[in-house]
């Protein structure tokens, strides 16, 4: 058994409040948007929460940007290698054979997980287009709607606030489908809490074929 | 003692009378009385103080028309002999009056009626023979017409207080002052000079209707020596005679010099014809009266101005004749006098909507006059109620609805502070509401009004007044401080211009009629925009302008945005708008010029479909205004969320068998 330090600890701290922050955001999104059916709380306090949240989560992605940026391991870790598309596409479709057929035959994850290559290639494009664009788009068009007055100009930009608001109820549908299938994925390791337990460890264990 | 006196005197006028010498022709009758009354000085004296003579001169009563007769046949029963005794005479009138029924015994009373005039005075019975005739010394009628002067005639009845009333039942006096006509202009003319249908023996009866026709036929008679080629060489004056007769200026018989000394004040000198009731007559035939009266000014704001400070174009030597189409012509033109002083509340008017409706024809749209009105120019009044009176003589229902709000509690509390219309709306800069930031009135006087929001209306972490500001731009003030029903207004806008478009240039860029615009948009003639219909014309406008609709909360019926709700019992709830089951009414309005906007009843579902969004790309209220579809499309993501792990479990649980194989195969 081979332990490898995938998650340091500010991933793992930014990971954690990123998950229970988008959980409660993508609840309490929904308590504002189905005010009149559902009760789990007041439209107040639903708007009071979100609004904390959202800035928790803002401050909260610069511990991953910073983090990455700092050591450097953005570009390896996130940028798919563009400069080997052939490569690359192969690869994606390999993941995706083992993911779809693969892991039923039981053949092993194409993909062995390094500190500088964390990601299968699958992995590798859908977090870079989440952390670098979906999640920023998220964040500003958030920050509109938190004060249209404010950011007035920045919602002209987006081509008044009615795109805005689409935009930001429409990552809250993908965000709310992805993170249902993010859970499911993160219990395909080696056993079902392998993935789960490296996230909170840091050390992913991984078996070593004999 | 006293009979002592009498029977004295009678025995000294009997020797006296001796003395006098008596006329021959008289009859003895008459020479028995003149012993006694041919003395000079014999007088009685009245109880009222007045004296009557009792002398008759013998030789003048031997020339006059009875000076055959005795002094019996008129004074019946009275000779020598049989002389009364002193009798009582209450008054000289009294006496006459009793008297004058002797001289019917000869003239018969038929004979008397048969010259209508005559006729109609002896019939009246208010003036008594001998106050025309004389009572001793009457000479004949035919000698006496033949030596009068035509004045002398015609006012031996004229002086008299005699009058004759209308159909109109009106008094008009026949009464003629003699020492005035001699003071006029026209005082030595003869009476016949102008009344030239009258003579001697020519006495005609008009019979007018009322003192208006009457006056209007003295006309007649100015005008056959001042003739109008006369007149016209004083414009002024000839147009003023062509809507006011002579005699209203110049009086009847003491007819004043026709020239008002231009040394008087200025003021006095126009006010010598503008005191009068004259009036001006505008070309489509409506009459303005140019009446101005005195009081009126020096009760005004402009009691120290001069007449010509604003009537510039006049002067004692200059009266312009002006010639306006109607009295709102006129009106409307009058508001470049106000323009000479009054420039900065001009130029605010110029901007409202009031100069932009009378601009448009609308005829009861106020101008500087209707408010301030012409010579009274008042300041409006500081009372806060009564100024508002001034805006509810036209606005009745908005006065009715401000009388339920808290701003009425206010004024009626006295409180200084109190607002009234002018406090929101303007005075003079009066903006149809939907231009006018009606929220920006009420931070005039709520000057605190978004620290005061700020304190509970915010979004966390940050508490920041822009938060109010977005609640402020999209609902009005009224939305939260008012218990009416609300709505949301769709205003149709050129969004690059951030400018509403006009009806006239919706009509311009689809083509059409201006009129024609209420079936354009509503195609089924519902009465109600349907979503449909909506897009429709949105899409016509979008392929010619920049059109896109701006939104805003208010209230449904915009009057009832008066009624404002004391703090405590305003609205508070941020789910009362932001809540899909709001069942807020929706509007879509066309601004217009001059007036108040067009509005139309939309199916408010419009608002949550997708076709809201590249159409109503501006306004968005959380919930309210949601789009629907997202909703669909939320729920479809959750369960093929779902879908994915279930699918992906269920492939491995089915594969399972092949994995064990696999393994135990190795």
């Amino acid at each position: 058994m081979k332990k490898v330090y995938l998650h340091p600890l500010p991933i793992r701290i930014w990971h954690w409040i990123n998950a229970i922050g988008f959980i409660i955001l993508i609840l309490t999104g929904a308590q504002i948007r189905f005010v009149d059916s559902m009760g789990l709380m007041s439209f107040e306090t639903a708007v009071d929460i979100h609004s904390w949240l959202g800035f928790i989560l803002l401050a909260n992605y610069f511990i991953w940007l910073l983090y990455y940026l700092f050591t450097g391991k953005l570009f390896k870790i996130y940028i798919p290698p563009f400069w080997r598309p052939v490569e690359f596409i192969k690869n994606s479709i390999r993941q995706a054979k083992y993911y779809g057929y693969g892991i039923m035959v039981g053949d092993k994850n194409p993909h062995h997980p390094t500190p500088d290559s964390k990601f299968n290639p699958m992995q590798q494009i859908s977090y870079l287009m989440i952390m670098a664009l979906l999640i920023p788009i998220q964040i500003v068009t958030g920050l509109i709607l938190w004060d249209p007055h404010l950011f007035s100009s920045l919602a002209k930009l987006f081509g008044g606030i009615q795109i805005v608001s689409l935009i930001h109820t429409g990552l809250w549908i993908f965000f709310s489908a992805f993170i249902i299938v993010h859970f499911y994925l993160a219990t395909l390791g080696h056993t079902p809490m392998a993935h789960i337990k490296a996230m909170f460890t840091g050390y992913e264990e991984e078996h070593e074929e004999h | 003692m006293r009979a002592i006196v009498i029977v004295g005197l009678i025995i000294v006028c009997f020797l006296i009378s001796y003395l006098v010498p008596l006329e021959q022709a008289v009859s003895d009758d008459t020479k028995a009385c003149l012993r006694c009354h041919g003395i000079s000085t014999l007088h009685k004296k009245l109880d009222t103080g007045e004296s009557i003579s009792l002398f008759i001169d013998g030789k003048k009563f031997e020339k006059s028309a009875h000076g055959a007769l005795d002094c019996s046949s008129c004074h019946p029963g009275i000779n020598l002999r049989n002389h009364p005794k002193p009798r009582k005479i209450t008054s000289k009138k009294d006496y006459i009056k009793e008297f004058s029924p002797n001289c019917l015994n000869c003239h018969p009373k038929n004979a008397l009626m048969k010259p209508a005039v005559h006729g109609e005075i002896v019939k009246k019975g208010e003036i008594y023979c001998s106050q025309c005739h004389g009572s001793h010394y009457i000479s004949s009628m035919k000698e006496w017409k033949n030596k009068a002067n035509f004045t002398e005639y015609c006012m031996s009845c004229h002086k008299f207080d005699i009058s004759k009333t209308l159909p109109s039942k009106e008094k008009l006096s026949l009464k003629v002052n003699e020492q005035e006509i001699k003071k006029s202009v026209h005082g030595k003319f003869q009476c016949l000079v102008c009344h030239d249908d009258f003579s001697k023996v020519k006495h005609p009866v008009y019979n007018f209707k009322d003192k208006k026709q009457y006056r209007a036929e003295m006309n007649k008679i100015c005008t056959k020596c001042h003739t109008d080629k006369e007149l016209q060489k004083n414009p002024a004056h000839y147009a003023l005679s062509k809507t006011a007769t002579c005699i209203e200026c110049h009086g009847y018989h003491g007819v004043k010099p026709a020239k008002v000394a231009k040394s008087m004040p200025e003021n006095q000198y126009c006010l010598s014809c503008h005191s009068r009731p004259i009036s001006k007559k505008m070309k489509n035939g409506e009459t303005l009266s140019v009446q101005v009266k005195e009081s009126d000014i020096l009760n005004s704001a402009h009691k120290k101005l001069k007449c010509t400070e604003c009537h510039k174009e006049f002067s004692t030597t200059q009266h312009p004749i002006r010639v306006f189409e109607s009295i709102a012509d006129y009106r409307a033109k009058a508001k470049d006098i106000c323009n000479n002083c009054h420039q900065d509340a001009v130029k605010k008017y110029d901007k409202s909507i009031h100069a932009e409706a009378l601009k448009k024809g609308n005829q009861k749209s106020p101008e500087c006059l209707k408010c301030h009105d012409y010579h009274k120019v008042t300041f409006i009044t500081k009372d806060k109620r009564a100024s508002s009176e001034l805006c509810i003589k036209c606005h009745a229902d908005s006065g009715k609805a401000f009388k339920d709000s808290v701003h009425q509690q206010a004024i009626e509390q006295g409180k200084q502070n109190a607002p009234n219309c002018a406090s929101c709306h303007n005075s003079h800069d009066v903006l149809p509401t939907n231009i006018a930031k009606l929220g920006d009135s009420c931070a005039k006087c709520h000057k605190d009004v978004k620290t005061s929001h700020n304190k509970w209306l915010w979004n966390p972490p940050v508490r920041l007044t822009s938060f109010v500001d977005v609640h402020f731009n999209s609902a009005s003030c009224a939305s939260c401080h008012t218990k009416v029903e609300k709505a949301i207004l769709l205003t149709l806008v050129d969004r690059a211009k951030s400018k509403p478009i006009k009806e006239d240039e919706v009509a311009k860029a689809l083509n059409i009629d201006a009129k024609t615009l209420k079936g354009k948009i509503d195609q089924n003639g519902d009465g109600k925009v349907q979503e449909q219909e909506l897009w429709q014309f949105m899409s016509s406008m979008k392929s010619k302008t920049n059109a896109n609709l701006a939104g805003r909360i208010d209230v449904l019926n915009p009057n009832d945005a008066h009624k404002i709700e004391p703090k405590n019992k305003s609205i508070k709830d941020c789910a009362y708008c932001h809540n899909p089951k709001a069942s807020f009414k929706a509007k879509l309005e066309v601004n217009k010029e001059g007036d108040k906007p067009i509005k139309f009843e939309v199916d408010s579902k419009a608002l949550n479909a997708a076709y809201a969004i590249p159409n109503i790309k501006d306004f968005y209220v959380l919930g309210l205004t949601k789009i629907k579809i997202l909703d669909i499309l939320f729920f479809i993501a959750l369960l093929g969320g779902i879908a994915v792990p279930v699918g992906h479990i269920t492939l491995r649980i089915l594969t399972a068998p092949i994995r064990r194989k696999r393994r135990e195969g190795k």
